[in-house]
């Protein structure tokens, strides 16, 4: 049955006569959402991080909205309020319009610094407003930061600014495109001194700011969708005459293009960025004092778990059910935070980096990642490393000496990736790259081989104090098919390569190429690896224990000693 | 008096709310779902504004929607219904900041009544019997052991975050305690992530008693005698009706003025509903203040001749109540009972779907609320009320025979629904002889049904 317009109405609007006033939503209580054009709320978007309820969309943040979101409660303190203010082109207007814009936002310049606690621990905050023009820089902003950054470097503390801008302020010439130049040496005497100093990226990052102190971070991170770039999207279009993809200069398509460590939901930013606080407390060059290497060594001579045959191990060590590294990085290490990009051109998932506490201390794990399943095995490259991936790692080697954290690198790579893009940016200039760090990286550095060492593409995270590995991992010049392909021009010939190599770990041991085998009672699989991982937690323990306290020349000298003898 | 009026519900209550404003001539407006362009209040309203899509939380949740839909067409006031934004204090206090006149309490009134700790010391400060209960948390076994002993066995262990049944345990012994409050804790602190426990005196399989109360802006409150909803499924009310079996006129009068109080106490304006507990032996317990129109508000329109839809709205226009305590009769009996689509030989599965024809019994002493009608279509996103079947008798046993004739005689064809089931408790010897409590569906099999109480 069909009901529609069926029904008698009976509007009886009875109230010309007795309506008053009618209803009507004040000033302030609802907006519309740019982005999904729905009506919104402003109170609710105001008590979820300025985030539309319905789209998701992140609305701008008032600076010290953030502050509150970010800090903890009466934390802050501000630094350099009402700093003067030039006109250094006599620019008609330009005074007029500061001072409207002060009234309108309450606010003195677009950016605002000082020092704040974040769980407790101290840090130097800046926040930029885009509401006052746009959060571009000109002389006072500029100042802002270098004396945030100078005053950071005197007080020893890491900085944490939230960025947006429009890029340099028009009105001021030249003098703003100087503030680049300015803020970055200021960043560069507080980076020099071992400071650590976290940008977060938010929408809009554009222009001068972009192209200083908003990408010299040791982590830079971003808002979801934050537009950051150089050059504007529309002076592209412009000028290419071309249209721009879809998410062109969004944060994730920088994150896929190694330029930001990673994207951060406002609601879990607090978190993070307390997390990287609390992974960079007290990382000064440690007073402790060598200790003697007296103390019992807990290795046992290794004793192979059965009767393996090389290919046996070839086998076992390419096994499908063989953990990979995020498996023992999740089963060794507590906290892992994973850092992307090798600020050039990409993110390689075949190697995942970062930080983790070890036994409440935090040390940099740099792994070779295989992948689990076909579909991760392929965005993962089967572990086959590219160009990217090695540059990350070097980055994050970098880091760790900065920080004075130990690197532990988990190796497990067929081999360096080989393919057309990978030559075209350098393989081979990428892995001598990491081998030159590491000879002189002034901080220890472990290397463990978890399933295959496949040739360069191993070495490259396995130029180390020592090297150890697992009973049913490999180590070689290559793969035995292409040994016995190279050698006796038959690939099929694999098996009788494998016997004749010494790639197995007992025998590389025997070599006195590595210090350690790790057993494996029974070959190591996802479901069953906690004795391999309690055993690796013990040397991985010892280890540090021992190197800790060595000083670096010392540490390097015998790093030397251990290859020259090779 | 309201003009115009936006309905801000769906189903038979938004069908029931028109059918007030119709005879009251006031213009109606409904909202409607993209899953509801061609139910009944769509059709009925004088104007209707789609709001968005078939799911809840897009449409009949959408408090920018329903409000902009409010200024658009020019009406003055909402009426949300029940369920929905119906006890949502936020929701009221935006009708509140936007000039548009909220039928039911002050959004301060919901806030407070929906707030449990605060709620239950109001009422203990007014005076109205609260079920006993520890006054701050309990933090441990040993204080919980004291608590207990001065509450009086059997006591019920609540998580403070509770809900859903867990971090909730009865120990009905002092050597019960110790696990019933341990085993509490530990599901609250897994399933909550906090530890912080009540406890109360656990009444055994009461009766659910509410008193529906009408209260004007003007500080006048009446009660308009209780309703007896103990058939209940996991605190779903299944059967309700007025007067109860259990409730004297000496007991109506006592709890009737408990819940006046209660009301004031509350600051209450508007139509509500007190609900409480009620012992075999005649004590009863503030349970909770329910504030918006009930689902099964008609056995007392019916057993009072009070409109109550009619009454909200005069209500919240500013008018005084017409009608005195000493005026309120309560004449004959009423029963409801509700006709879900849903299974009950499949756990009450939900059963949307097309209606292919639909039957209703008439005549004297009988009415349906529904928004059912022939080939209309059950959308899967709301509740699975589809109808309410109310039955008037000059006495109990009279309105149990009209309600039996009038159950055999619902047709709805197309989808499953609880009618069997429901015409079988119907013949139930305990229910016929007003002999039951909460806990009657889980100790009764019913239509080869019993209902595994969680």
């Amino acid at each position: 049955m069909r009901i529609k317009h069926m029904f008698k109405k009976t509007i009886l609007d009875n109230r010309e006569t007795e309506r008053e006033i009618s209803p009507e939503v004040p000033d302030g209580l609802m907006r519309k959402c740019n982005a999904c054009k729905a009506a919104v709320f402003v109170d609710e978007v105001k008590h979820n991080h300025y985030i539309c309820p319905h789209c998701g969309n992140y609305f701008h943040v008032p600076a010290l909205k953030r502050i509150k979101m970010v800090a903890d409660r009466n934390s802050f303190e501000e630094w350099d309020a009402h700093m003067e203010e030039n006109n250094p082109l006599n620019y008609k207007g330009y005074e007029e319009k500061l001072q409207t814009l002060r009234e309108k936002t309450g606010l003195d310049e677009a950016i605002i610094t000082g020092k704040a606690k974040l769980q407790g621990m101290s840090v130097v905050l800046g926040v930029c407003d885009c509401r006052f023009m746009m959060s571009s820089m000109g002389e006072a902003v500029g100042e802002k930061i270098a004396r945030a950054f100078e005053r950071a470097t005197e007080e020893k503390l890491p900085v944490i600014l939230y960025i947006c801008s429009g890029g340099a302020r028009m009105q001021e010439g030249l003098v703003s495109l100087m503030q680049m130049a300015k803020t970055t040496m200021a960043l560069r005497k507080h980076s020099d001194a071992g400071l650590l100093y976290v940008p977060v990226l938010t929408d809009p990052t554009t222009g001068g700011v972009t192209a200083s102190f908003a990408m010299l971070g040791d982590i830079i991170l971003a808002e979801p969708k934050a537009l950051i770039g150089f050059a504007g999207p529309r002076v592209i279009e412009q000028t290419i005459g071309q249209k721009l993809p879809k998410g062109f200069q969004r944060a994730e398509f920088l994150l896929e293009h190694g330029f930001l460590d990673g994207i951060i939901k406002r609601e879990d930013q607090r978190e993070v960025l307390s997390e990287i606080l609390r992974m960079h407390q007290g990382t000064e060059q440690g007073n402790e004092t060598e200790k003697n290497a007296t103390k019992e060594s807990g290795w046992k001579e290794f004793e192979p778990s059965g009767e393996f045959s090389a290919w046996d191990h070839v086998q076992l060590a390419r096994s499908k059910t063989r953990p990979t590294a995020k498996d023992y990085i999740q089963a060794v290490f507590d906290d892992f935070m994973e850092f992307h990009g090798d600020r050039y051109c990409g993110d390689d998932p075949a190697v995942i980096g970062g930080v983790a506490f070890f036994h409440g201390k935090p040390v940099t794990v740099l792994a070779q990642e295989k992948g689990e399943g076909t579909k991760d095995s392929i965005a993962r490259n089967f572990g086959m490393v590219s160009p990217e991936g090695y540059w990350k790692s070097l980055r994050l080697m970098r880091q760790a000496e900065k920080f004075h954290r130990p690197v532990i690198c988990l190796v497990d790579t067929p081999g360096a990736f080989c393919g057309i893009e990978a030559e075209e940016r350098g393989q081979g200039e990428a892995i001598a790259q990491n081998l030159y760090t590491l000879a002189g990286l002034k901080v220890p550095v472990l290397s463990i081989v978890i399933g295959e060492g496949g040739s360069g593409g191993a070495l490259a995270f396995a130029v180390a104090d020592e090297v150890w590995m697992l009973e049913h991992s490999v180590y070689s010049i290559l793969s035995p098919e292409g040994f016995a392909s190279i050698l006796w021009k038959d690939s099929k010939k694999a098996r009788e390569a494998a016997e004749v190599m010494k790639l197995t770990a007992s025998d590389l041991q025997r070599m006195g190429m590595i210090e350690h085998v790790i057993p494996e009672e029974e070959p190591v699989s996802r479901e069953e690896m906690d004795n391999v991982t309690e055993y690796l937690e013990k040397g991985i323990l010892e280890f540090l224990e021992q190197y800790r306290t060595v000083q670096p020349d010392k540490l390097l000298e015998k790093r030397y000693e251990r290859f020259r003898k090779m | 008096m309201i003009g115009k009026l936006l309905i801000a519900n769906r189903g038979e209550i938004a069908v029931r709310i028109i059918r007030a404003c119709r005879e009251m001539g006031i213009a109606t407006v409904a909202v409607y779902s993209e899953a509801d362009e061609e139910s009944l209040h769509t059709q009925l309203a004088d104007e209707a504004i789609c709001i968005g899509p078939g799911p809840s939380a897009q449409s009949y949740l959408n408090m920018e929607q329903i409000i902009s839909a409010t200024l658009v067409s020019g009406a003055d006031a909402i009426h949300p219904g029940f369920g929905f934004l119906s006890e949502n204090a936020r929701f009221a206090q935006l009708c509140e900041k936007c000039g548009i006149t909220f039928v039911g309490p002050p959004s301060k009134v919901i806030r407070m009544l929906g707030n449990k700790q605060i709620a239950r010391k109001t009422m203990i400060d007014a005076g109205v019997p609260v079920v006993p209960g520890s006054e701050g948390s309990v933090d441990d076994i040993e204080s919980g052991l004291k608590e207990a002993e001065k509450i009086g066995y059997p006591v019920i262990i609540k998580a403070a975050l509770g809900g859903g049944g867990k971090g909730m345990r009865v120990a009905n012994t002092p050597e019960e305690f110790p696990e019933a409050y341990a085993t509490a804790r530990k599901e609250s602190e897994i399933a909550f992530g906090d530890g912080t426990m009540y406890i109360e005196h656990f009444v055994v399989n009461p009766r659910h008693i509410e008193f529906q109360i009408l209260a004007d802006s003007q500080g006048n409150v009446i009660h308009l005698g209780e309703r007896d909803c103990s058939i209940q499924r996991n605190h779903q009310k299944m059967i309700e009706e007025s007067p109860s079996a259990a409730v004297s006129p000496e007991l109506r009068e006592k709890m009737g003025k408990a819940a006046v109080t209660a009301a004031k106490a509350a600051g209450y304006v508007n139509a509500g509903t007190i609900e409480f507990l009620l012992e075999p032996d005649g004590k009863f317990w503030f349970m909770e203040m329910n504030t918006r129109i009930q689902v099964e508000h008609p056995v007392t329109e019916w057993v009072t001749g009070i409109d109550l839809v009619k009454e909200q709205i005069k209500i919240a226009s500013g008018y005084p109540l017409s009608i005195k305590q000493d005026d309120v009769r309560i004449m004959g009996h009423a029963i409801e009972c509700r006709i879900n689509a849903e299974n009950p030989k499949k756990n009450f599965r939900p059963s949307p779907g097309v209606i292919r024809g639909a039957h209703f019994p008439g005549g004297q002493g009988i009415r349906v609320d529904t928004c059912v009608y022939n080939g209309c279509r059950i959308p899967p996103y709301y509740d699975s009320m589809l109808a309410k079947l109310i039955v008037h008798g000059d006495n109990r046993e009279e309105a149990i025979a009209k309600m039996q004739s009038a159950l055999g005689e619902v047709i709805i064809d197309g989808i499953d629904t609880n009618i069997d089931y429901q015409y079988e408790i119907l013949k139930d010897q305990d229910y016929q002889s007003g002999n039951f409590d909460t806990g009657f569906l889980s100790s009764h099999t019913i239509a080869g049904v019993k209902i595994n109480e969680n």
